[in-house]
Order: structure tokens, then C-alpha cells, then sequence
């Protein structure tokens, strides 16, 4: 098959444990090149375990992750961001005590990334251009926010791990997000965290349900928004009380 | 407005400085300029050696959490090295070719990996075959330094201090190359079986990647060349030492203490504690149990003795110098300080003291290191998921946690006695220093380090004139440490986290 030319991250029947907890019982999914994927699922089913799986920080304890053709289990986690996959974490988890320019200095892995690709960052996000000698503690959520997805940005990555990047955000930043993140979907691969149904259904073209450690349902998302049934069954709640203003 | 936000973020650090400035203005108008002055170059001599043993403590703690009990053992090991080096190098020349024929040996993982990595070795015999070539590494090793006489060796330096005359003509003969060039080659063979049982044979699931492999090739060729050299020249090197310049044999001994302490640092970290970082207590432990074996060691080699180091040239031609001027010129023994006589080598480590916590603060805010360093110290996995090897970095900060420590030992070695009891009695003050100043902080320490240091000075000069008994000042700086820890918790300048 053609296909598999366009896998850019195969992952198959992962296992993590965390301490003695099973957290993912058998995750597998597949994410296409220059596609934004979506994991959704209830809290705590497993989602932002997936993507530290991925990336190593929760090694899995079985199954297998080839990213670009190369297997990834056994590495380290730095070894696999090298590779070329960026991270944005939930709570952006931004250096609070580097200012705006050192956290995004940080992430360079050959010297001269940031002014390379400081035209594209500043482009997406005119707003760190000023900001860029303030502290990282004095920024406000949604600064914070685009500082660590321009962090991810810095070094030549080709895949994208982001954890619920509307969190927090009010709406009008929240869909300045969005417009970063579908801009970037353009040269990058994008597999995406996000509660907000809503604007998993509006940025996504595919999508996978995680519940329970497990991922049980994977399609395009534009069917996905039309099964309520489904939506029902496993995002509930959280699916009406964000996406209900619609 | 800039004024109050500079009050807001510095308000600990400019109270303590100006409560120290009003005692200060106290003391002087009591005791009268020349016992102020005294008293308080004193306090600075102190402050700089326990600012260089908690320089590494808190480093250390804030971006790894590990207490490193050995910390003051550093600094005996820096102080051992530099004045071994400085009276009479031979037996560190001796040592040195089998230590790096041994890291060649280690280096080898990367390179030996490709080879060993597809043997077709069944996965049930793989961890026995890597037990068995630790086993044979380690009797390689031990064959390769069967009948080194390493006693005879360190004594050596006893006698050339001793004796002291003349120390070239207690450069003794040592082992013929014929017969012990045969040692290095061994411990290379020894630590190439420990990297090849590193390599995991017949396990695919480990990844080297090519790049990886050719630095490896590089530091091993790097290593047995550094390794030839020091086979050949150990002879020739410690007589071409000690003929040196004073002045100039005491930097190269500066040099040699805190490469020393680093090297052992580096290891220390590489082998004992980073297996722990999931049991952080063993890791207490582990260090503990180390300051103990290298106590022990160090009595070993050059029995449990008080060595004095003989100041270099630069600070002992007899005579006062008039001012700091003077002293540079002439190299005088004593400085004229506000009319205070005052040894100048003291002023030498102040000034040492100072340049390190110069140093440090720049490495820290200006360097890519101090960045990733500042980074790891709030979220380590953030800093691992940029692609950084966080390991590394925590093998390096150790190992320059250990060599400033080591600095400060043969900084100190010439006005301290060099005895195995120093690494205690350094380390408890540098702890108290670090909790004064708060856990993570470098200008903590150095505000810690002061305070210690001076209430040292101030507690052994009311004693004196007051006829208390000398234990007070001891006492001084539990009290000190007691009040802080009242005030703050987390120390003065400690993440309030």
C-alpha cells in the first residue's frame, strides 16, 4: 500500500505503567504526514500518557512506535525529540526563570535555529517578538501558551505533540491558537490533546478515542461530528457543556 | 518605579546586607579600626573556603536533589592532589597513565557496539555473559596493578616535604618502562570489557547511532594518546616539575587538584549515584558511605598525618609590604591592611572566593549550560523533551560541584593542615551555609557563606577578649542557622515551593 508512505507515526498495542498503575492497556494509532490528528477521551483515560509515551518520558513497556520509519522503543526521550518531535506539555510548562528569548534558545539543537526560524516564529506569534527579554513568570496564560508552541517550533521538527493547547485560554485566544496551529499543519505533522470538542472538530482531520487506556474508535473527523451516539459514549459530558454553544 | 520593583525582587539579600552593614558600623566604632579589620579579613577567609565547598552542595541539590555527602571529601581529595603535585608529583605522574588507560578502555562503548550488538547470542546467555566479562574486567584490572607499590609511591612526597631541602633530589626512580607499560594495556583491556558488557552483545534493542560511534572513536584515540604520552613522560614529568617556577608549579597544582576533584566527581556520579536518582535516600547514603572510604584511602596512602603546604613564592619573601601594591611587586609574606598586618595569601583566597562566585553567576545567567542548568532546576523532563541529554548535564554539574570543592582544598592547603579530618569539618559548615542561604541557590551560598564566615571570626575574637570558652563561635553558626530557618524555612534566598 501506498499508505504507509504517509505514515509519519505508527504506534501499535502500547503498554505503559506508570509506578504499579496500567495506564494504557493497548493504544494503538496511526498519524498521517502534514495531517492534524486529534486524541480525544475523557479525563483520565490516557491521552497526554499516549503522547509522554511517544516521546519516552513514560517509556512503554510493550508494544512498538516507529516515527519516520525508525523504531523508537529503548531510546531516550531526548534521543527521540532529536529525531525531530517537538513537545508542547499540558500547563506549557514554560522555564519560569529564562526569560521569553532563553526558552525558546533552549530548544535549538544546532546553533543558529532560533534566528533561522525566528521570522517564521514571530510571524505566527508577533507578540514574543516584544515580549522577548521579559521573564517567564510574568507572561499570562495565553502568552505562555504561544511561547510553548513556539518553543517546539525552534529546533526542525516534524512532528508536533501539543496537550490541550486551549486550556485556560479565553475565547479570542483560543482561536488565535487555532490559527497558529492550522498554519503549522501546512509544513508540520500535528497530533493534538484537546477537551474542547470544539475546536478538535473544527482543526482536525482525523481523530481517535482513547477510553480507559485503550483506543477504541478512529476515523475522520468530519464524520465523527455527525455520530452522536458515539460522541455520546465515550466523550459525554465534557462534548455538551464546551461544544453546546454552538 | 524601577527602584521598587529592584526592592521587590531583592529584599532578603538587601536586608541581610545592610543588617550586616549595621553590625559592621557597630563593631568598628566598639572594637576600634584594627581588630575590626582583623577580625573581619578573617570572617572573608573563611566565607570564601565554605563558599567553595557549598558552591557544588547547592548546584548539586538544586538541579539533581542529591545531598553529596563526599562534597568535603572533595575538597580533602583536591587538597591531597594539589599538595602531592606541588612538593612532589611523582606519584600522581605514576597513577596517571593507568586512570586514563582505563577511561580509553571505557570510552570504548560506542565503538565496540556495532561489532558486538548482532552476535547471534541467545537472550537467556546474555546478562550471564555480561556478568562473566565484568568478572574477567575486573581481574584484568587487578592483575594490571598487581606489585604497583602506590604506598611507596605517596610516602615519597612525606619524605620531599620533610626533608624539603631539596625536593629534586627526592624524585624517586620508579618502575622501568620495560616492565610497566604492560599495566596500561591491561587496564585498557579492563575497561574495555566493562563498555563491551555496557554494549549488551546480542541485544539489538540498544541504539548507537553512527555519529556516536565516531566521537567515541575519536575520545578513545584521544585517550590512548594522552595515556602514551603519559607512560613515556612519567619519569621526565615530575623532575620537569618540580625545576618549574614556584609560582607556576602552584597554578599547575591548582590545576591538577581541581581536575582531580572533577574526574572523580564525573565518576562518582556516573557509577554510584546516577543508578539512584528513583531512591534518592541511597543516594544520601552512598555519598556517606563514600566520605568514609576516602577518608579511610587517603589515611591509607599518607597515613593519618597533618601535612603543611609551603606557601608559593608569590607569598612568602620575607618582610610586611606597605600596601596591595606593594605585595604584588614584592611578594611579601604580610600586607599592610588599614594598618593591619595581614597574611596576603588569605587575601589570596578571598580573592579566589570571590572569582569563583564571579564566575559561577556568569556561567549561570550567560552561558547555554546556566540556561539548560536554571531550566533542569524547574522541570527536568521539559529540558529532556527539547532533545537535551539531561543526564549529561547532571554528570557535569556534579563533576564541577566536586572541582570547585577541590579548588577550595588546595586553595586552602597552604594555610590549613592537609589531614583526613578536613573533609568533615568543611563539609558540616558548607551544609549550614547552603540551608542558611537556601537549598539551589549560588547567591544564597554566597550570602550563607558570609554570614558563617564572619560570625567564625567575630565568635572567636569576643572569646578571646571576653575569656569564653572558643565553643561559642562553633556554636555561632548552628544559632545562625537556627534563627534563618525561623525567619525562612527554606532558607534566604530558598524556592518558596
Amino acid at each position: 500500500m501506498t499508505q504507509s508512505q504517509d505514515i509519519l507515526l505508527d504506534v501499535s498495542a502500547i503498554h505503559t505503567f506508570i509506578g504499579q498503575f496500567h495506564i494504557l492497556e493497548g493504544v494503538s494509532l496511526q498519524v498521517q504526514r502534514n495531517s492534524i490528528t486529534v486524541l480525544l477521551g475523557r479525563n483520565g483515560a490516557g491521552k497526554t500518557t499516549t503522547l509522554k509515551s511517544i516521546l519516552g518520558l513514560t517509556p512503554p513497556r510493550q508494544g512498538r512506535v516507529l516515527f519516520d520509519g525508525r523504531e523508537l522503543q529503548g531510546k531516550r526521550a531526548y534521543d527521540i525529540a532529536a529525531m525531530g518531535i517537538g513537545y508542547v506539555p499540558e500547563h506549557r510548562a514554560i522555564f519560569r526563570n529564562l526569560s521569553v528569548g532563553e526558552n525558546l534558545r533552549i530548544a535549538e539543537r544546532q546553533k543558529g535555529d532560533l534566528d533561522r526560524k525566528a521570522d517564521f516564529i514571530f510571524g505566527l506569534f508577533p507578540d514574543l517578538k516584544r515580549l522577548y527579554k521579559l521573564s517567564g513568570d510574568h507572561l499570562s496564560g495565553g502568552q505562555q501558551q504561544m511561547l510553548a508552541v513556539a518553543r517546539a517550533l525552534v529546533a526542525d521538527n516534524k512532528l508536533l505533540l501539543i496537550d490541550e493547547p486551549s486550556e485556560g485560554l479565553a475565547p479570542i485566544l483560543i482561536e488565535q491558537m487555532m490559527e497558529a496551529i492550522r498554519e503549522l499543519s501546512a509544513t508540520l505533522t500535528v497530533l493534538l490533546v484537546e477537551q474542547n470538542f470544539l475546536m478538535a472538530s473544527r482543526l482536525a482531520q482525523f481523530y481517535y478515542i482513547i477510553d480507559d487506556g485503550k483506543s477504541v474508535h478512529c476515523g475522520e473527523m468530519a464524520d465523527l461530528v455527525h455520530d452522536e451516539a458515539l460522541i455520546h459514549r465515550y466523550l459525554g459530558a465534557s462534548v455538551r457543556v464546551e461544544g453546546g454553544g454552538q | 518605579m524601577k527602584l521598587k520593583a529592584f526592592w521587590r525582587e531583592n529584599n532578603t539579600l538587601l536586608t541581610v546586607l545592610l543588617i550586616l552593614l549595621a553590625l559592621g558600623v557597630i563593631g568598628w566604632s566598639t572594637m576600634g579600626t584594627q581588630p575590626f579589620v582583623r577580625t573581619t579579613l578573617s570572617g572573608f577567609t573563611l566565607s570564601a573556603l565554605y563558599f567553595m565547598v557549598a558552591a557544588g552542595l547547592t548546584l548539586v541539590f538544586g538541579l539533581m536533589d542529591v545531598l553529596n555527602f563526599s562534597q568535603g571529601s572533595m575538597l580533602m581529595v583536591g587538597a591531597y592532589a594539589g599538595w602531592q603535585f606541588y612538593t612532589n608529583p611523582t606519584f600522581l605522574f605514576g597513577l596517571a597513565p593507568l586512570v586514563f588507560a582505563l577511561m580509553a578502555g571505557l570510552a570504548m562503548m560506542a565503538v565496540i557496539h556495532p561489532w558486538v550488538a548482532k552476535w547471534p547470542i541467545p537472550e537467556s546467555w546474555q546478562s550471564r555473559l555480561r556478568a562473566g566479562l565484568i568478572v574477567l574486567a575486573v581481574v584484568v584490572g587487578v592483575l594490571a596493578v598487581v606489585g604497583v607499590d602506590f604506598r611507596g609511591l605517596a610516602s615519597t612526597a612525606m619524605v620531599a616535604t620533610m626533608v624539603a631541602a631539596d625536593p629534586l633530589a627526592e624524585a624517586t626512580p620508579q618502575e622501568p618502562l620495560a616492565s610497566f607499560w604492560i599495566r596500561p594495556v591491561l587496564l585498557f583491556l579492563a575497561g574495555a570489557l566493562i563498555a563491551m558488557a555496557q554494549a549488551r552483545p546480542g541485544d539489538p534493542t540498544v541504539v548507537v547511532h553512527k555519529d556516536q560511534s565516531r566521537r567515541s572513536a575519536f575520545l578513545v584515540g584521544g585517550l590512548l594518546l594522552v595515556t602514551a604520552i603519559a607512560t613515556l613522560g612519567r619519569e621526565a614529568a615530575p623532575i620537569a616539575v618540580l625545576s618549574m617556577n614556584g609560582n607556576l608549579r602552584f597554578v599547575l597544582a591548582l590545576l591538577a587538584g581541581t581536575l582531580v576533584g572533577a574526574g572523580l566527581g564525573a565518576v562518582i556520579e556516573m557509577t554510584l549515584i546516577s543508578p539512584l536518582y528513583v531512591r534518592p535516600l541511597y543516594q544520601i547514603i552512598i555519598t556517606m558511605g563514600l566520605a568514609f572510604v576516602i577518608s579511610e584511602l587517603i589515611q591509607l596512602l599518607w597515613d593519618p598525618l597533618p601535612y603543611a603546604m609551603s606557601r608559593p613564592p608569590a607569598f612568602s619573601q620575607p618582610g610586611k609590604a606597605e600596601n596591595i601594591w606593594a605585595f604584588f611587586r614584592g611578594g611579601n609574606t604580610t600586607v599592610d591592611i588599614l594598618g593591619v598586618t595581614f597574611p596576603s595569601y588569605r587575601l589570596f583566597i578571598i580573592a579566589l572566593g570571590v572569582l569563583m562566585f564571579v564566575a559561577l553567576t556568569l556561567t549561570l545567567k550567560y552561558t547555554r549550560l546556566g540556561m539548560i542548568i536554571r531550566a533542569g532546576v524547574q522541570d527536568r523532563e521539559m529540558v529532556e523533551a527539547l532533545g537535551i541529554n539531561v543526564k549529561r548535564i547532571f554528570t557535569l554539574v556534579f563533576s564541577m560541584g566536586t572541582g570547585l570543592a577541590a579548588l577550595g582544598g588546595i586553595g586552602a592547603a597552604p594555610f590549613v593542615p592537609v589531614e583526613p579530618v578536613m573533609g568533615d569539618r568543611y563539609l558540616m559548615q558548607g551544609f549550614i551555609t547552603v540551608v542558611i542561604g537556601g537549598m539551589g541557590s549560588t547567591t544564597g551560598a554566597a550570602i550563607g557563606a558570609l554570614l558563617l564566615g564572619l560570625a567564625r571570626a567575630f565568635g572567636d575574637y569576643l572569646a578571646l577578649k571576653f575569656s569564653l570558652t572558643p565553643a561559642i563561635s562553633e556554636a555561632s553558626t548552628v544559632i545562625i542557622m537556627a534563627l534563618v530557618l525561623l525567619v525562612r524555612p527554606a532558607g534566604l534566598l530558598g524556592r518558596r515551593d
